[in-house]
């Protein structure tokens, strides 16, 4: 383990990828430590101020701290979709596996339902399954972790077809061993990193999902500090007060970054390029 | 070469000459595509029936009933009968002639059960409409009401031309012939609506040729198309939006004071809702001038109390409502939530700053122990699918006279009485205010039912609203008063002046 964090950080992206995820998760944890103010705070007399030293990344329009709420921003989204890529990761690898270790018809036909789900508009779904279940984490979790799952599944069954084919695998079907045993003790560590790769990736992928539900009004509700709401509210000041959408936007957009940088730092220290090596 | 270059020019100018009489405004698209051209419908196509249609009588500048279709108007001693001189030589859109027989068949269709207009519960005071002779119509009520003419200044009470609907008081109207400024050329609530101006008007041509009506149902949406020059005017800026055009020359502001409002609904027949002492409570919570900062600006309202009547109306009542967090505690504990209240409240980008109100109110209201969790419901369709269905939501009306909002609002047989307001005593007061032909004791009796109204009530009006509106600087003639009296066909633009 040590090993891998030491070739991870030792290219630049690398170290830059795991430091921003690491202070966003840091700061999204002591945000009751960092933040000046309570984010929810109302101010009539502190309207759509610019940054200043009392406010160092302004007031939104209803007079509340931009960098407060920034600094809070992050701990519902990073909470939610942490969750969800472990449901997904979970279960997607785990059937991924199970399908690219069985093959035969199961596979065939199980993948064609994966290639359905995979053709459908995720995000119409998403809003019609939260439109219905409600807009909580309750709902919002489980939804991301099945529909994301479903990409994990289709990427580690192919990594799965091509370690099924390896002489240790074959060697303990020649043993008589059943699935099960060949799955956990054959398959599963050697298919470890494309899911940790895998996972980190669609975890940053669920934060834009997240935060694309919370601007359109599904995800995240007022007065929530949350990156994507905190531009939905504000995005007509753009113009007139750009701190107020400027800055939500700019720590999500950091922490995606991250966490894509440290995935990619962590495939390549495994030896995986993600674009052909476990491509399917 | 040259050849392509001046059929180029001249393209460009004959497109700009048609652009510039074309007047663009947007249309909010609040019942979701099915907006219907009848102006007593409860969807009524409010930017169409503005224009298409006509009044008995409209609202002066000073807020009191002037001539429109109606020269004149009196009534008898008792106030009981109203007899309506009309204009002479007026024709629809279709060239008959609007007599005494439309006004009798557009008044009297407005208390169909089948069409159930939302104005049904304000009109039903008619008990009928004589045609005396062809320019002459005398209306009976049922009770006396020393403000009539008010009534008729309704914005849905057009006149419609009797022979065009069938002369079928129970059915909707979609024919779209009025004698309004513009006539329907193309009805498309989902896109664009093309009106183009009525030749025949009776009170001159229009200052544009055409009028087209645009299907944009986001306000950021809207403030992105005027921004882009594809609309000309948008009826109401939040505060945050003001400074977008205040400062540009290609932009005009218009800051009115107006009877608008935004504000919060109970339903008084739903739990906990039922129970007066939580909804007093709630209002107790809020601070309304921070409120009213916060949301509209310094200058962007006047704090209300909780009743409908606006500041500038003769019959409204000064009452004290200042922020009672203690009070609101020792209510809500009297009525069994002495450990705190948590409720739903459903809200949408309908109208201007009605979420943030919702959160300063949450804001304010958890002081007192009252979690309100906010429910975001899409803009698109809210009126249908969302207001009066839910037992917490936001609400928005337009200016009204007192006694027409209160009637509208709180009669319990209104269409839109969205609190279920349901008060024998109420219905009762306001009989009794509209019999009385005393002035002093009629704005008393006014008075008592908007105090009823605040401790009582289901609605939290904070504020009433100064409209805000932006427009081209291309448009001239656009009067700074609120937009039920605002008359486009009065508007010029830049080109379009012959």
């Amino acid at each position: 383990m040590l090993n891998l964090l030491q070739t991870t950080v030792s290219k630049p992206s690398g170290a830059i990828g795991l430091g921003l995820t690491v202070l966003h998760v840091l700061i999204a944890l002591l945000a009751p430590v960092i933040a000046p103010y309570d984010p929810t705070m109302q101010n009539a007399d502190a309207i759509l101020l610019a940054p200043n030293a009392e406010h160092w990344m302004g007031t939104d329009s209803l007079g509340r701290d931009v960098f407060s709420r920034v600094v809070h921003g992050g701990r519902l989204a990073i909470s939610v979709t942490f969750a969800a890529a472990v449901i997904a990761t979970l279960w997607g690898g785990f059937a991924g596996i199970f399908f690219g270790a069985v093959g035969g018809r199961v596979d065939e036909y199980s993948m064609r339902i994966v290639d359905a789900f995979l053709s459908m508009p995720w995000l119409l779904f998403l809003l019609l399954i939260i439109s219905i279940g409600g807009a909580g984490p309750a709902t919002i979790i489980p939804t991301l972790g099945f529909f994301y799952g479903v990409a994990i599944l289709r990427v580690v069954r192919g990594a799965a077809m091509q370690v099924a084919t390896r002489d240790y695998v074959t060697a303990a079907r020649a043993r008589g061993e059943n699935i099960w045993p060949i799955i956990s003790r054959e398959m599963f560590p050697n298919l470890s990193d494309i899911l940790l790769v895998e996972g980190a990736m669609r975890w940053s992928w669920m934060l834009l999902a997240f935060s694309s539900l919370s601007f359109l009004g599904f995800g995240a509700t007022p007065p929530t500090p949350d990156w994507g709401l905190m531009v939905a509210q504000q995005r007509s000041l753009i113009s007139t007060a750009p701190w107020a959408v400027f800055w939500p936007c700019f720590a999500l957009s950091t922490l995606i970054i991250g966490i894509n940088l440290l995935a990619d730092a962590i495939g390549k220290a495994l030896g995986l390029d993600r674009a052909t090596a476990i491509a399917v | 070469m040259n050849k392509s270059l001046l059929l180029s020019a001249a393209i460009a100018v004959a497109s700009s000459a048609v652009s510039a009489e074309t007047l663009r405004i947007p249309h909010e698209l609040g019942y979701g595509g099915s907006e219907s051209i009848d102006p007593i419908s409860p969807q009524r196509f409010y930017e169409a029936i503005q224009n298409v249609y006509s009044r008995l009588v409209r609202q002066g500048d000073d807020g009191r009933p002037s001539a429109d279709l109606a020269l004149s108007w009196e009534a008898t001693p008792d106030a009981k009968e109203w007899t309506f001189k009309l204009r002479d030589g007026v024709t629809f859109h279709n060239g008959n002639s609007f007599t005494a027989e439309d006004v009798a068949f557009s008044l009297m269709r407005t208390q169909s059960p089948t069409i159930d207009s939302p104005t049904k519960g304000v009109m039903e005071i008619i008990d009928r409409v004589e045609v005396v002779d062809p320019l002459t119509a005398k209306v009976v009520l049922k009770q006396t009401h020393a403000d009539f003419p008010l009534l008729v200044m309704d914005y849905r009470i057009k006149m419609l031309d009797a022979e065009t609907c069938g002369g079928d008081l129970d059915a909707l109207c979609e024919s779209g012939i009025g004698t309004g400024p513009f006539e329907l050329v193309d009805y498309d609530p989902l896109g664009t609506t093309t009106l183009k101006r009525f030749e025949n008007y009776y009170d001159g041509l229009a200052g544009v040729e055409n009028m087209e009506l645009i299907a944009i149902a986001d306000q950021d949406a809207r403030v992105a198309a005027l921004q882009a020059g594809q609309i000309d005017f948008i009826y109401a800026l939040s505060a945050e939006q003001v400074p977008l055009f205040a400062n540009n020359a290609n932009f005009e502001v218009q800051s009115v004071p107006t009877g608008r409002w935004v504000g919060m609904v109970m339903n008084t027949q739903e739990a906990p809702f039922d129970d007066p002492r939580v909804r007093k409570a709630i209002r107790m919570t809020a601070d309304r001038e921070a409120l009213g900062k916060l949301v509209y600006g310094k200058d962007g309202f006047i704090a209300s109390c909780d009743h409908p009547v606006w500041s500038g109306d003769q019959y409204r009542a000064e009452i004290d409502c200042a922020q009672d967090i203690e009070g609101a505690k020792a209510l809500l504990a009297a009525a069994g939530y002495a450990d705190g209240l948590q409720v739903e409240l459903f809200v949408s980008d309908i109208s201007e700053g009605a979420v943030k109100m919702a959160e300063v109110l949450q804001n304010q209201a958890k002081d007192a122990g009252i979690e309100i969790e906010l429910v975001l419901a899409p803009s698109d369709g809210y009126w249908g699918d969302v207001w009066m269905k839910q037992p917490f939501f936001a609400t928005g009306w337009s200016q009204r006279p007192a006694d027409q909002i209160l009637n509208e609002a709180y009669r319990s047989s209104a269409a839109w009485n969205e609190t279920a307001w349901n008060s024998r005593d109420f219905d009762a007061g306001l009989d009794a205010a509209r019999a009385e032909l005393d002035f002093d004791k009629r704005k008393a009796l006014y008075g008592a039912l908007q105090t009823e109204l605040w401790e009582n009530g289901g609605s939290f009006i904070p504020v009433h609203l100064n409209t805000v509106r932006a427009f081209s600087s291309k448009l001239k003639g656009i009067d700074p008063v609120e937009d039920f009296s605002l008359r486009l066909e009065n508007v010029t633009k830049a080109g379009s002046e012959s």
